[in-house]
């Protein structure tokens, strides 16, 4: 059992090493490339516009590298701080069965008959002793009541409450959630989201500090059946293990996803609840934890596995939503974006929030459409190669890092390549479109997506 | 034709490529949306700008009644 471990192991170091010297031996086949184009470069200098073009994109790939370099540092600093607090056995408040508090799962539920029955079983199995779950059927058009009250008849050792009530939108059925929960603890999902049987277990241990008031968990893809949601499922891996494990080095995890998100009910109530004027009120409700001083901490082994779009206008869907979600809830909290002084690493959390929502995606078409004028004006390919393996560069070795901490499948790492190359100019073409019908105030509705029962 | 001009003709195409499909399905999943059947009117709450209105809770108007107990008694008329 320990050798084949090991092996595995093995195997991923052995293809996440080979993917990053694969790299660096194409960026060393090129140095001669380099070499014999060092003057033409000057072209770029003629034209005040080429040249101003060319500074802001110098610019952003200096910030791109400081961002990935500081992220990995922080996940690995993370990474390491886990590992010993894992052998730590001082802190026992909530490691006894006895001792372990109430915690109830509030699970919305909107039209997801096709999954809401895999979802609450995974729920039943939990490993823990003292839990509840309260399903909210948020007026749904399809017979997800009628499925979840099947399986809450199965269920005879654990309470489980399905109510229903007039359709409100997702964050009017995680308060009603709230309302009725019992327990110290609220553990807020989504009804397509499958649990693994440790989440309640993992996510606990973190409230022994007493400034944390939540535990973010971490989301996995189950559906990895096609290009779109392979490459998702790699997206997933880097946002957590890399970004989201960074800022948990520091406790400020920006956004608490939908599908696992542990809450001290106190907190929820204090801040009250969730706003319903925007759409990531995931995103809005961790904005104003996070304003108010709570602790936010990251739990990589509470894993919740959902099911992604897997097809192309479903996911664009998706991230047209999570974009517009995400500006709204920047800007409702915008004021301390101008006040570095009072909102500390809060107004740092904004400005990095815009640089990946809305500076990054403009810059990479920017950098594509100006690198495309200049190979075909002035026949400098070059450029435009460079400009892609650097990208390629960042993306693979990112990619090779959170595969070996989150224990992940190796193929991923080729999926940075076919990321890079095919998937994320659609991505971000839709990001700006998105942002800039936002900056122009056009109405949106929530999106829902049809559910394929893949749980 | 060295690797790197052959590598940045293959980036080249693709580029572009990826560019329009993004554009194209932009505008296609902006179609969907706007022919979506029925949109609105089952989902209306789900829109910020729709109405939103208390789920639990009946609003209260003061001196606007049909609780019988607390109607004026026929003899105080």
């Amino acid at each position: 059992m320990e050798i084949r471990k090991v092996g595995r192991y093995a195997w991923r170091y052995g293809w996440a090493a080979l993917a990053i010297v694969v790299v660096f031996v194409l960026l060393a086949l090129t140095y001669d490339t380099v070499q014999d184009a060092k003057g033409t470069l000057m072209i770029l200098l003629e034209n005040g516009l080429l040249a101003a073009i060319s500074s802001y994109l110098l610019i952003f790939l200096v910030l791109l590298i400081f961002r990935f370099a500081l992220l990995l540092l922080y996940s690995f600093m993370d990474h390491l701080e886990s590992l010993y607090k894992g052998r730590d056995k001082s802190a026992v408040l909530y490691r006894e069965d006895s001792s372990l508090p109430m915690i109830s799962l509030v699970v919305p539920a909107y039209n997801e008959g096709p999954v809401i029955q895999a979802a609450m079983r995974a729920l039943l199995a939990l490993d823990y002793p003292n839990y509840e779950i309260i399903v909210v059927d948020d007026g749904s058009t399809d017979d997800t009541y009628e499925k979840a009250m099947g399986v809450a008849s199965e269920s005879v050792a654990l309470e489980v409450r399905v109510v229903t009530k007039r359709n409100g939108g997702k964050a009017d059925a995680l308060n009603t959630g709230m309302t009725l929960a019992r327990g110290e603890f609220v553990l807020n999902m989504d009804g397509d989201t499958k649990l693994s049987p440790n989440a309640l277990r993992a996510c606990i241990r973190h409230f022994e500090n007493p400034k944390v008031g939540a535990v973010a968990g971490n989301v996995k893809v189950i559906n990895r059946e096609n290009i779109w949601t392979r490459i998702q499922a790699l997206e997933y891996v880097e946002g957590l293990a890399m970004a989201r494990k960074a800022q948990s080095f520091g406790r400020v995890v920006n956004i608490i996803p939908g599908p696992l998100g542990m809450f001290r009910k106190s907190v929820l109530q204090q801040v009250g609840g969730y706003d319903r004027d925007t759409f990531a009120e995931d995103c809005d409700l961790t904005l104003k934890l996070l304003m108010r001083g709570w602790h936010i901490e990251y739990e990589p082994a509470a894993i919740a596995w959902v099911e992604t779009p897997s097809r192309l206008l479903d996911l664009l869907q998706q991230r047209y939503r999570w974009t517009r979600g995400i500006l709204q809830a920047t800007r409702k909290h915008s004021q301390a974006l101008w006040q570095p002084r009072k909102a500390g690493i809060n107004c740092y959390i904004l400005w990095y929030m815009l640089f990946e929502g809305v500076m990054w995606p403009v810059s990479n078409i920017l950098g594509n459409l100006f690198f495309i004028f200049v190979f075909w004006q002035y026949d400098l390919s070059t450029l435009l190669f460079f400009w892609w393996l650097q990208l390629m560069l960042l993306d693979v070795v990112a990619a090779a890092y959170c595969v070996v901490i989150e224990e992940e499948e190796p193929s991923l790492i080729f999926y940075a390549v076919v990321f890079r190359l095919f998937y994320i100019n659609i991505i971000d073409i839709s990001k700006v479109l998105a942002s800039f019908e936002e900056w122009r105030g056009n109405a949106m509705t929530w999106g829902k997506l049809e559910r394929e029962g893949k749980l | 034709m060295d690797l790197v001009y052959i590598l940045a003709y293959i980036i080249l195409f693709t580029t572009v490529g990826t560019m329009v499909i993004g554009l194209v399905a932009y505008a296609a999943f902006k179609l969907r949306d706007k022919r979506k059947p029925g949109k609105n009117k089952s989902d209306e709450t789900m829109n910020v700008d729709g109405p939103l209105e208390p789920v639990f809770l009946e609003r209260y108007v003061p001196g606007v009644t049909t609780d019988p107990a607390v109607q004026p008694a026929p003899d105080d008329r």
